[in-house]
């Protein structure tokens, strides 16, 4: 299933680029993430939680940087599995920044995501609405975040941020 | 591990009891503990009616209940419709008009029927088609069935 | 997991007051599925089966019907309390899944799964019905539009079961439909409509649409109702309340027809609900067909 979602940020493209490849930005953005993890350069994973109705799980997530063309463009792919590998996941991702001028960016992201497992057989279109419900908490979340940095003009990503989910094994 | 739970129930007419966890189905017990496997597992989600049995006289999904609930109920399955060697007038119109293809939908079917007839003796043809509506056939069709099932009607006593 | 069989609603909701993965078992339609195809599974079932008093349709001298929440759907399906304006529920709980289904399944657990393409759901919504939930801390009445709250979502707080759903008495002269397309029959519903309107000498003076399968929850558009009363419910009138309706709805893609599909259709599933209640509402009593 595809998933697409476009929103505006009234900051820099490079400060909003500066956020979006930054895990410890990103990941307290993601609805249901619990815990992440920077394995290397490029790499690193995430427990995100999901619930649909009295259906409640836990994904482990990995994510692969597999391109990018700062400070526009930023492919990656994750791999999820819920524990005993009940379903699992895979989305190929693009996501591309426009400055909007010179303090506003647009942010767009496409992902092609595939669910098979337990949650797969389930209903894939009810899955479609909850990832689409993700993506739109996550745009809120992560529009809100990078304004804040801009409005303390001057503060660095670790001066105006506190990670507020734990990252595991530091 | 949870402990085991004892169950006692009347299946067809005779008294069994079976030692069962909360999560087993009835259809579990029938077939994987009682041995009576000829209620069958279609889909395990009470779509495709090939575990169709009566439980205090209404058709119902095994596959759907759980058997610790079933303390003192009263099940009937395919094996319990004929009298010895004597098929049900049921069974015996299935037969007759040649309605059994591969056979696996047949036990949750002829149940189905049969609860049909008890509920309404003289159906019509919309009413056939309603009340066996919950078992699929893959292989016949349902032309047959239906006429299998008119059969039994016109017999007094389904 | 444990096995629980109460004997009473006290010795229920003191159980699920202490477990929060602790589900009832009603009729199991819903719920031995889910456990069957590995989505859930509960720390304790909470059999309601030997709990007495939540089985049963009481008519009411101010004519609300109340339905226990263990009542089958068959008996529903049966019941001869409803008045025309309310039967649409009836009909309602006629459309769901197969007869063993209908033996099986209650209205408490159907609407407590809340699946919006679910026919109970619906037809509670447009009907304006109330439900009654009860904890170990107390009862409590949620009206059926805040009991739905998103897909496969409800109102009700852990430790909380629904015991009753009340439909009260529609105004006199009114009739309702409950109208469903589904590509299976049995299914849930792709679309679909629950009406009741009454008319006076022609004139639309009482309209309630619900539509079921296009949103995460029932949808229910006053300002839909409002263009039909004072209307003829002639066509133009009928398409505006539907088109109203449609700009609430948010339909999700899956087998049963994507979002597009449901858009197009709804207009067509409202108008024959809308037609069926109708033509009711214009036969006298005694002339109607059961």
């Amino acid at each position: 299933m595809q998933i697409a979602e476009t929103f505006a940020v009234a900051a820099p493209i490079e400060r909003v680029w500066q956020f979006i490849t930054d895990p410890t930005a990103v990941a307290p953005c993601v609805p249901g993430c619990q815990s992440y993890e920077v394995l290397g350069p490029k790499t690193y994973k995430a427990t995100v939680k999901i619930a649909l109705g009295p259906i409640k799980t836990t994904f482990n997530v990995i994510v692969d940087l597999t391109a990018e063309q700062p400070p526009t463009f930023l492919a990656s792919t994750a791999r999820g599995e819920e524990g005993g590998k009940a379903s699992t996941l895979t989305a190929q991702n693009e996501l591309r920044l426009a400055a909007d001028g010179p303090s506003a960016t647009t942010v767009s992201y496409t992902s092609e995501v595939a669910l098979v497992g337990r949650l797969g057989k389930f209903g894939l279109g009810i899955m479609k609405k909850k990832a689409k419900t993700i993506g739109e908490e996550f745009a809120v979340a992560f529009r809100a975040r990078v304004e804040a940095a801009e409005a303390n003009r001057g503060g660095t990503t670790s001066e105006v941020l506190s990670t507020d989910v734990p990252q595991a094994g530091a | 591990m949870s402990d085991a739970i004892p169950i006692s129930l009347t299946i067809n007419g005779e008294r069994r009891q079976a030692f069962v966890q909360p999560w087993h189905t009835l259809l579990h017990v029938l077939r994987d503990v009682l041995h009576l496997t000829g209620t069958k597992r279609g889909c395990n989600q009470g779509i495709c009616g090939a575990c169709s049995v009566m439980v205090d006289g209404e058709v119902v999904r095994g596959c759907l209940t759980i058997a610790a609930n079933c303390e003192d109920c009263a099940v009937t399955t395919i094996e319990g419709l004929a009298r010895g060697t004597a098929l049900s007038p049921v069974q015996q119109a299935f037969l007759e008009v040649g309605a059994v293809q591969c056979g696996y939908c047949m036990p949750g079917m002829i149940v189905a029927a049969t609860a049909l007839l008890k509920r309404t003796p003289k159906p019509s043809e919309d009413q056939i088609r309603e009340g066996l509506s919950g078992n699929l056939c893959r292989c016949s069709g349902y032309v047959k069935v239906i006429r299998a099932v008119q059969r039994a009607s016109e017999w007094s006593d389904a | 997991m444990k096995f629980y069989r109460p004997t009473s609603l006290k010795q229920a909701l003191k159980v699920l007051a202490g477990d929060e993965d602790a589900r009832c078992l009603a009729g199991g339609a819903t719920l031995v599925a889910m456990m069957n195809a590995n989505l859930i599974a509960p720390s304790a079932l909470v059999s309601l089966a030997a709990v007495k008093g939540l089985a049963g349709i009481a008519k009411r001298k101010n004519g609300t019907v109340a339905i226990g929440a263990m009542t089958r759907h068959q008996a529903v399906a049966d019941s001869d309390a409803f008045d025309r304006g309310q039967a649409m529920v009836k009909e309602a709980a006629s459309h769901i899944g197969h007869p063993a289904i209908r033996n099986m399944g209650t209205i408490g657990g159907s609407i407590s799964h809340a699946d919006p393409a679910a026919d109970y759901p619906t037809a509670l919504v447009a009907v304006d019905a109330t439900v009654t939930v009860e904890s170990a801390a107390g009862k409590r009445e949620i009206e059926a539009s805040r009991f739905f709250t998103g897909y496969l979502e409800t109102a009700l707080a852990p430790g909380e079961i629904v015991v009753a759903v009340s439909i009260p008495a529609t105004p006199s002269g009114a009739a309702s439909a409950y109208e469903k397309y589904a590509r299976v029959q049995g299914d849930f519903a792709t679309v679909a409509a629950a009406a009741v309107v009454a008319l006076e000498r022609g004139v639309c003076s009482f309209a309630r649409i619900a539509v079921g399968g296009c949103a995460p929850t029932p949808v229910r558009v006053a300002a839909a109702e409002a263009k039909l009363v004072g209307s003829k419910l002639e066509p133009a009138a009928v398409a505006a309340a539907a088109a109203a309706i449609a700009a609430a709805c948010d339909p999700i893609d899956d087998f049963r027809g994507s979002s597009a599909y449901r858009l197009a259709i709804l207009p067509t599933i409202v108008a024959r609900a809308v037609a069926t209640a109708r033509q009711r509402a214009e036969q006298r009593p005694a002339e109607q067909r059961p």
